[in-house]
C-alpha cells in the first residue's frame, strides 16, 4: 500500500447539519448528514435505492422524527460507521466512497 | 467492496505493542507452520510474543505446538504458555473431530473474545494465524484488531499467487499495510546440495514487485518441518541451528523490521463526537 494514501486528518460538525472532512492532501470536504443518509452503502438501502417508490409505503414511527446522526465511528483503518437517531447503523463508508459523495462547490461542480 | 453488520470500534490492547495477522488467499500454503515458527523466531529475537490461531474451523495450532488437551473454558487460564509463547486457539475449546459449523457472526464472536477477553499481558508482537480466503475472520480482525501489518504466504506456483494476489488486494481495501510476502516450499535442497524447485521459481518474488511491497524471503521445504509440526514441536525450537531455523529468524528480524517502517502508515483514523 502506498504510504500517501488519500485518507482524513480531521473530522468537524459545521452546525448542526453538516460533517466536515479534511484530508491529508488538503482538500477539504462537506456533507450534509441527510446526504450521507440518502447514499447509504449498506445492502440494505442500496436495494431500496434500486426499487421503484412505494406510494403505500407506511412509515414506522421513528420514521417521522427528525433523522438525527448519534455517532460516527472509525472502523478498521478505512471506512466510517454512522450511527442514526432511528437505530440503522449498518452502513460502512469507505474512505473512497467519502471523498466520492463530497459536496464542497467544487466537486459539486463535477 | 462494501462489507456491512455494524462492526464494533476498534478493540483496544494497550498491553500489545504490534499486532501481526499472517495471511493467504489459498489454504495449504503452509500459513499456520509460517506463523508458529515465526513467532517463535520473534522470541528468540528476545521479544515477547503471543500466537492466536484465528483459524476456528480448522485450528492447527494446537497441534503444532502440541497441546491436545480440551480446557473448561470457565476454569482455564488462557491464554496457555508453550514455549514460552502466549497461545490461544479454538482448538484448545473443542475436540479436533468436532466440526465448527458456524455462521460469521459466531466467528466474530469468538475472534472479538479471544482479542478482548483473553489477558494477553505485555506483548512485542501478537502473531494472528488468519485462516485462508477473504471470510468473516479477516472482515472481523481488519476492522476490530489493531492491525500493524499482514504478511502474505504464497507457494511458488500460479494456483496459489492466483488466491494471494486477492489476499493482498483485500488488505489495501481495508488498508491494512502488507509487510511483505513469503515463499513458503520455495525449493528442496537435496542430498548432492543442488536445489530442486519442485513448485516452480520466483512466483513469490513476481507477486511482490507487481504489489509493489517487499520480498521477506524463501523458506524451503524439508520433511522435519511437517515432523516437527506434527510432533507438537516447532522447527524453530526443535532445530534452532538448522537453516531453515536460521531463515525464520532471517524472517522475523525483515518482519520487525518492516513494521517499524509502516507505523506511520497504520495509524487510526480521526474521531469526532457528536
Amino acid at each position: 500500500m502506498a504510504a500517501a494514501a488519500l485518507r482524513p486528518v480531521a473530522l468537524k460538525k459545521d452546525g448542526d447539519d453538516k460533517l466536515i472532512i479534511e484530508w491529508n492532501d488538503g482538500h477539504r470536504s462537506e456533507y450534509h448528514w441527510t446526504h450521507l443518509r440518502a447514499n447509504c452503502p449498506c445492502a440494505g438501502c442500496r436495494e431500496e435505492h434500486l426499487q421503484p417508490p412505494d406510494p403505500f409505503r407506511i412509515l414506522k414511527p421513528s420514521e417521522l422524527a427528525p433523522l438525527k446522526p448519534m455517532r460516527i465511528e472509525p472502523v478498521g483503518y478505512y471506512a466510517y460507521k454512522i450511527v442514526w437517531s432511528d437505530g440503522h447503523d449498518s452502513g460502512l463508508f469507505t474512505l473512497e466512497h467519502l471523498r466520492e459523495l463530497c459536496q464542497c462547490p467544487e466537486c459539486s461542480k463535477k | 467492496m462494501q462489507p456491512h453488520g455494524g462492526p464494533p470500534q476498534k478493540i483496544a490492547m494497550p498491553g500489545v505493542k504490534n499486532v501481526v495477522a499472517v495471511a493467504s488467499g489459498k489454504g495449504g500454503v503452509g500459513k499456520s507452520t509460517v506463523a508458529t515458527n515465526l513467532a517463535l523466531a520473534l522470541q528468540s529475537l528476545g521479544r515477547r510474543v503471543g500466537l492466536l490461531d484465528a483459524d476456528i474451523y480448522g485450528p492447527s495450532i494446537p497441534i503444532m505446538m502440541g497441546v491436545h488437551e480440551i480446557f473448561d473454558p470457565n476454569t482455564a487460564q488462557f491464554p496457555l504458555d508453550r514455549y514460552g509463547l502466549k497461545l490461544m486457539s479454538m482448538g484448545f475449546l473443542v475436540k479436533p473431530e468436532t466440526a465448527m459449523i458456524w455462521r460469521g457472526p459466531m466467528i466474530h464472536k469468538y475472534l472479538t473474545m479471544f482479542l478482548t477477553q483473553i489477558n494477553w499481558g505485555d506483548l512485542d508482537y501478537l502473531v494472528i494465524d488468519l485462516p485462508p480466503g477473504t471470510g468473516d475472520a479477516q472482515l472481523t480482525l481488519t476492522q476490530t484488531a489493531p492491525l500493524s501489518g499482514a504478511v502474505i504466504v504464497t507457494t511458488p506456483q500460479d494456483v496459489s499467487l492466483i488466491d494471494a494476489r486477492k489476499g493482498l488486494e483485500m488488505f489495501k481495501q481495508v488498508r491494512v499495510p502488507v509487510l511483505g510476502i513469503v515463499e513458503n516450499m520455495s525449493y528442496f535442497l537435496g542430498a548432492d546440495n543442488k536445489r530442486y524447485e519442485i513448485f516452480g521459481h520466483g512466483g513469490g518474488q513476481k507477486l511482490a514487485k507487481e504489489a509493489g511491497v517487499g520480498f521477506l524471503g524463501e523458506i524451503p521445504i524439508d520433511p522435519r518441518i511437517a515432523e516437527c509440526g506434527d510432533q507438537g514441536d516447532p522447527i524453530v525450537h526443535k532445530h534452532p541451528d538448522s537453516p531453515i531455523a536460521k531463515t525464520y529468524l532471517n524472517l522475523a528480524t525483515i518482519v520487525s523490521a518492516e513494521i517499524g517502517k509502516v507505523g506511520a502508515a497504520a495509524a487510526e483514523l480521526p474521531t469526532l463526537n457528536l
